[in-house]
């Protein structure tokens, strides 16, 4: 008796004898290791992924379920292996252009990201699922790589200019194709295959897989077992899209100069909005902007937090960018993530001594912060009560 | 002693990306169609080697691929020819002829 472990090639599902699916794995990172610097490494990954199920779905009939780990063997063996760039050792005069390991210590952050956009097709597509009228803001969204809402806001701030956005919309809404199969998604988003898609695809396996079983202990014993795969799937997943992200944000020597001037500015962005959080709780004043007299302070206060949080997220989410710029070697990482952290911290720091020091009202507003939360939190009781 | 099959290794290696634009020339073929026309020829490959390369000439602008539905399974990706492409396969053609002319007459001194 073997162990089966079910995996998920090209959006089907296969079950593979433990053997098979380590040799399997073993394949399929030798071969993201030897496309190392490839531009298209995702892509010809998804092809390599795509061609193996394509024999197992031959080797598989209507009454075979699980692939067996001498014919995985069989299969890899007529793969071959991967072969990094074939045109290169052939042909010297080619090698610049067609090495793309050699070429990236010469060629711009552009020049890479424009290989690496040309790699993976994206192409824009209406997409239907999620969507709220005809998918249009969810393909651009998909194609900018954007939260959709966003693009939905931006329409409807069009729409107000004379209705732009109406018109545009219209136009885009019958111009674009829808996208259909699950090549064309995964092309709508540029991606070979994204979060959302993962876990309906999880989804659906787990249903249909659950109608099979009319016995309530072998479904529960199915339960256990695809969640715990499920679990590994996803660990899976967000290790390859960690090294996706670390991949493609190419280092820039800017980054050097940007982040510490980022780590400034969230610095001051958090002293601003825990100042104005004691100034809110101890005077019912935002720097001397007084309150409308209906708004109780905690709603001001959660306000406060909100837009902080809107300000600070692009200046996070770049420097975080900037630290995956660093990413070669690992410990480099680290190295600037401690450096930045600690500078970030200092500014906060310096910043509140400051405030603090100058500020009589802030100090005092810091020496009441006790009995204000507990006030707060009566007002939230009252409220909630007279609810 | 290094028998032929490996001594031109690298010569075969070379002319792979020769022959792939003159398969994909005749018509949109998918990969496994490729395989099959050069097995049992001395260019016979594997999935391994062919991706990589389809995807660097590819990348240097010389095919484009389409994905169209199958009888049975997933849409499968079909290559064709880009303009360069065939402005490339003409012009190795050419040089192809060359250098054949050059062995022949050569080895007739």
């Amino acid at each position: 008796m073997n162990k089966v472990i079910t995996i998920n090639l090209d959006g089907i599902a296969y079950q593979l004898e433990e053997g098979g699916y380590d040799a399997l794995r073993a394949y399929l990172e030798t071969a993201t290791a030897r496309l190392q610097g490839n531009p298209d490494r995702d892509e010809i990954l998804s092809d390599i992924e795509r061609a193996i199920a394509e024999k197992f779905r031959a080797l598989l009939g209507s009454h075979k379920t699980v692939v067996v780990a001498k014919q995985v063997a069989a299969v890899l063996a007529e793969m071959g292996s991967i072969e990094a760039d074939s045109g290169e050792a052939a042909d010297p005069c080619a090698s610049g252009t067609g090495a793309p390991s050699s070429a990236s210590g010469h060629g711009t952050a552009g020049e890479e990201r424009a290989a690496w956009r040309g790699g993976t097709p994206r192409r824009l597509y209406r997409i239907h699922e999620g969507a709220m009228i005809a998918g249009v803001c969810n393909g651009i969204a998909a194609y900018v790589n954007v939260d959709p809402t966003l693009v939905r806001l931006a329409f409807v701030l069009l729409t107000m200019l004379w209705g732009t956005g109406l018109v545009f919309y219209l136009v885009m809404a019958i111009m674009l194709p829808e996208a259909r199969s699950p090549e064309e998604k995964s092309a709508a988003s540029g991606a070979p295959s994204t979060a959302q898609e993962f876990i309906r695809r999880a989804k659906e396996g787990y249903y249909e897989a659950m109608k099979g079983f009319p016995d309530r202990k072998a479904r529960r014993e199915w339960k256990r077992r695809f969640k715990r795969e499920m679990r590994a799937n996803a660990d899976q997943w967000r290790h390859n899209w960690h090294s996706y992200c670390a991949e493609h944000a190419p280092f820039h020597p800017g980054m050097g100069f940007a982040l510490p001037l980022l780590s400034l500015l969230h610095g001051a962005a958090t002293v601003l909005w825990i100042c104005a959080l004691i100034s809110l709780l101890a005077t019912g004043t935002v720097f001397g902007l007084a309150l409308p007299a209906n708004v109780p302070a905690w709603v001001a206060a959660l306000l406060l937090f909100i837009v902080y949080c809107i300000l600070a997220a692009p200046l996070k989410a770049t420097r975080r960018a900037c630290y995956r710029g660093f990413g070669k070697p690992r410990w480099a990482w680290s190295f600037v993530f401690i450096l930045d952290a600690a500078v970030w911290l200092a500014v906060v720091a310096a910043l509140l001594w400051l405030a603090v020091h100058y500020f009589p009202e802030l100090r005092e507003g810091v020496q009441g912060i006790p009995s204000l939360a507990h006030q707060a939190a009566d007002d939230i009781r009252v409220w909630w009560k007279g609810k | 002693m290094m028998s032929v099959n490996e001594k031109f290794s690298a010569i075969r290696k070379g002319l792979l990306e020769f022959l792939l634009l003159q398969i994909i020339a005749t018509e949109k073929v998918y990969v496994a169609d490729i395989l099959k026309q050069l097995s049992g020829t001395e260019f016979a490959t594997q999935e391994g080697t062919l991706y990589p390369l389809l995807s660097k000439m590819r990348r240097e602008g010389l095919l484009d691929y389409e994905w169209k539905e199958s009888e049975a399974g997933p849409p499968r990706k079909y290559y064709e020819l880009t303009v360069k492409g065939r402005e490339q396969l003409r012009e190795t053609l050419e040089y192809w002829g060359k250098i054949n002319g050059t062995v022949k007459k050569l080895g007739q001194k």
